[in-house]
């Protein structure tokens, strides 16, 4: 069985979406209460690497697109978490998982403002030490 | 003074926020296909021995004050040498939440070479432009 099949009979019923961009770049999305399991699954048992994560801000919600690799075939999976609480967003983090996810966390939290529950150190990485509190640089500011 | 200085220019190269792209090319002014080398013109280690101040990146909040306190360091007289239009105009990160100013609202800018990033050939024309103009001592 290869790894489409395994993750989707393993990941049955959490799946939302499931869309192929070609043969290696798959996305599909999950429930943010379901993050960090699959996450779990994705890493421990099915043997994906992480690659990185990104964060974005859509019209109507804040997603979070987490980047895993199978190095085996050379597909990327990429996991989408949509986030409709705009003014409180939060996600648990996957930080427990892999120290890897450590930064880019940290990241977004600075630069988009979500909350990551359960990481280890939260605090800021690239901005200035004078940048205001609060203010979040890649969010549009001029929306409710 | 400053004429003293143009026989053989020790650069401190100094990135402030560079894609090292400009970063790239300086080092191809210096490596033997365009060799800058041979005219005593040296990459050095430490800005307390340089000639010459090479600024290549948009500067953001947070290398500004680093950017000034070498400055500060840096003997004088020194020539300051941006490279690259980052370091020119901000180019594309001009309306960006990082960077406020461009780099001669800082330091004083004695050389601007434009390009992203400017050819070896482009840079080689500004250090002889400049070296011409120190001698000529206006």
């Amino acid at each position: 069985m290869n790894i489409r099949e395994r993750i989707k009979e393993r990941l049955e019923g959490k799946i939302l979406d499931w869309r192929e961009f070609s043969t290696r770049r798959i996305y599909f999305s999950v429930e943010k209460e379901h993050l960090f399991e699959t996450v779990k699954i994705l890493f421990k048992e099915l043997e994906l690497r992480f690659v990185t994560a990104s964060g974005l801000e859509a019209p109507s919600g804040l997603e979070i697109i987490y980047h895993f690799s199978f190095d085996r075939s050379g597909e990327i999976y990429s996991l989408r978490v949509f986030l409709e609480d705009k003014k409180n967003p939060r996600v648990d983090s996957i930080t427990p998982i892999f120290p890897g996810a450590e930064w880019i966390e940290r990241e977004i939290w600075e630069m988009l403002g979500i909350d990551f529950t359960g990481h280890p150190n939260l605090k800021r990485l690239l901005l200035a030490e004078d940048w205001p509190e609060g203010k979040f640089p890649l969010r549009r500011e001029d929306e409710p | 003074m400053l004429k003293a200085l143009t026989k053989s220019i020790w650069v401190f190269h100094v990135s402030a926020g560079s894609c090292n792209n400009c970063d790239i090319e300086i080092l191809d002014c210096l490596t033997p296909r365009f060799d800058l080398e041979r005219f005593g013109i040296q990459l050095i280690g430490s800005v307390r021995h340089a000639d010459a101040l090479l600024i290549t990146g948009a500067m953001n909040k947070k290398s500004v004050p680093r950017m000034k306190k070498i400055y500060a360091q840096a003997p004088k007289p020194c020539v300051v040498v941006a490279v690259g239009q980052c370091a020119l105009s901000r180019h594309m990160f001009r309306y960006s939440y990082n960077v406020e100013e461009p780099l001669d609202k800082i330091l004083p800018v004695d050389l601007y070479v434009p390009g992203c990033p400017p050819k070896p050939e482009a840079i080689i024309d500004g250090i002889v432009k400049l070296v011409k103009k120190l001698r000529s001592g206006k």
